[in-house]
């Protein structure tokens, strides 16, 4: 119970601080000011958020392989958390384009990727609560997360080379272009605060999901007697 | 600050999505926890 | 018996059973049809954003018909059980879903080189100057398409309220199909047609790596 109250406490300390971090330490950017601010937070949140998904893969590969059910439970854990900073970033993104580009949203590879994706991963938990047995549940989704998630560049890549065209604004810079030392710092700090929150929630879900299946075997054993 | 609002919506929601997500999990382990017990003390009669 | 023959077998028993009603091929025919249609009723299209829009449509359409005509795949198998049979006979579950992904292929191309004629007077876009192209990027989309499609139907088939699960599952995979084929059909059927060779290959990418999933992982999805 102590390492769990404790890594949640460490996630929403760094959360804080680094909000702290975003709108005190970190310069005012030239063009948009203030509104920049988002940047940290929605960036941040979409690697998490990718990274949550790369996890649910590994372990869809290792559930099929190995069959155990504890790979299944970090798999939908991790799926879920994924889907949650998704959507994050998807609410986020319009809420910084429009004051800045004038448009809530465009179909560029990015953008247009990560809602397949969010899409995706809504698939794979719809397809989850229409299985009733569990085995079969966890191999029928791991099969499905490994498809979805070979997708993904594939999607990424027709879009980026054959939808790009014409001009768009960057809605979001990358990282990387042109970041002034004290910004990077302060994003790479949004980033590691935003992985430690994903790997807190994982571990709570999956918790969930552990006490969920003691459930099931108790309420058998419950019929049985 | 110019964009206040934008800004203030942006991280509200963000850290919303994130608190409600937890709570969720909570409530529902708390009760599958209860739930837990209460097999646990029924098998314990039943033996 | 080798994998090669055990495929052919199969392939043969997919094709002599459409044939013998030929329902499946008929009713996705018309369902692209009245889509292709109803497309215009929505849009109103000019002459001009006819010859824009149009392949996009038409793939749009296949797509739609594709989920459809899939859902028969599997549960045809399940009503009568026929799959721990199959299983049984053919020790080899990769050339169960090579015979059934083929002959899916083969029906769906049959459907769309039916409507391709109705499509060309609808639309107004002239189809037969570049006919063997287009034959080329019908096939791979066409191939494509039946194999995410194919194994996904084997997944919906084992779940619940499959008719709506099939379209919800396979339409978001086939993404990178929808974008470039319509694209690569655009350009080809133009007033001055470019062949876009960058998008047929991506076609053939996409076709590699679902064949290849499926190879690896197509037998745990019969499994018992």
């Amino acid at each position: 119970m102590s390492k769990r109250i404790l890594l949640g406490t460490v996630a929403v300390l760094l959360v804080i601080a680094s909000a702290y971090a975003n709108f005190y330490i970190a310069p005012l950017e030239r063009t948009m000011g203030a509104l920049q601010k988002i940047f940290y937070f929605h960036a941040a949140s979409a690697w998490a958020g990718m990274d949550a998904f790369f996890v649910c893969f590994i372990c869809n590969l290792l559930y099929v392989w190995k069959r155990k059910p504890s790979y299944d439970w970090v798999a939908v854990s991790a799926a879920e958390v994924g889907l949650a900073f998704t959507t994050v970033v998807l609410i986020t993104g319009p809420i910084w384009a429009k004051p800045a580009w004038g448009i809530y949203w465009t179909w560029d590879a990015r953008l247009t990727s990560t809602f397949v994706l969010w899409l995706l991963y809504v698939s794979y938990l719809l397809l989850r609560s229409l299985i009733e047995e569990p085995d079969r549940r966890a191999l029928l989704s791991s099969i499905f997360g490994i498809f979805a998630y070979l997708d993904v560049p594939l999607v990424y890549g027709s879009i980026r080379w054959w939808r790009t065209q014409h001009p768009q604004p960057v809605i979001m810079g990358g990282p990387g272009s042109g970041l002034e030392p004290t910004m990077a710092k302060v994003f790479f700090f949004s980033v590691l605060a935003m992985h430690v929150l994903m790997i807190f929630l994982i571990r709570e879900r999956y918790l969930l999901e552990q006490t969920s299946s003691e459930v099931e075997l108790l309420q058998r054993e419950a019929e049985a007697t | 600050m110019k964009n206040f609002d934008s800004i203030f919506a942006a991280y509200l929601i963000g850290w919303g999505v994130f608190f409600v997500f937890y709570l969720t999990i909570a409530k529902r382990s708390s009760d599958l926890r209860a739930e837990v017990e209460r097999l646990k003390t029924a098998l314990g009669q039943k033996k | 018996m080798s994998r090669l023959s055990n495929t052919t077998v199969l392939l043969g028993k997919e094709l002599r059973t459409e044939f013998r009603s030929r329902e499946l091929l008929t009713t996705s025919a018309v369902f692209i049809l009245v889509v292709l249609i109803m497309f215009s009723f929505a849009i109103n299209p000019t002459a001009e954003e006819s010859r824009a829009f149009g392949p996009g449509l038409l793939w749009l359409a296949i797509l739609f018909a594709a989920s459809l005509m899939l859902q028969p795949c599997f549960l045809r198998e399940q009503t009568n059980d026929t799959l721990s049979s199959l299983r049984l006979a053919v020790s080899d579950p990769f050339a169960i879903f090579l015979a059934k992904l083929i002959a899916n292929t083969c029906f769906l191309l049959l459907t769309e080189l039916l409507m391709l004629p109705l499509f060309a007077v609808f639309y107004n876009i002239p189809v037969l100057p570049q006919f063997p192209l287009l034959l080329l990027i019908l096939f791979l989309g066409s191939l494509g398409v039946s194999t995410a499609g194919t194994a996904l139907s084997a997944i919906s088939a084992q779940a619940r309220m499959r008719e709506l699960l099939l379209p919800l599952l396979l339409l978001p995979i086939l993404t990178p199909i929808l974008v470039v084929s319509a694209i690569v059909t655009v350009k080809l059927l133009d007033r001055d047609p470019v062949v876009e060779w960058k998008g047929i290959g991506f076609l053939a990418v996409f076709d590699v790596v679902f064949l290849t999933a499926l190879w690896l992982f197509g037998e745990y999805l019969l499994e018992e």
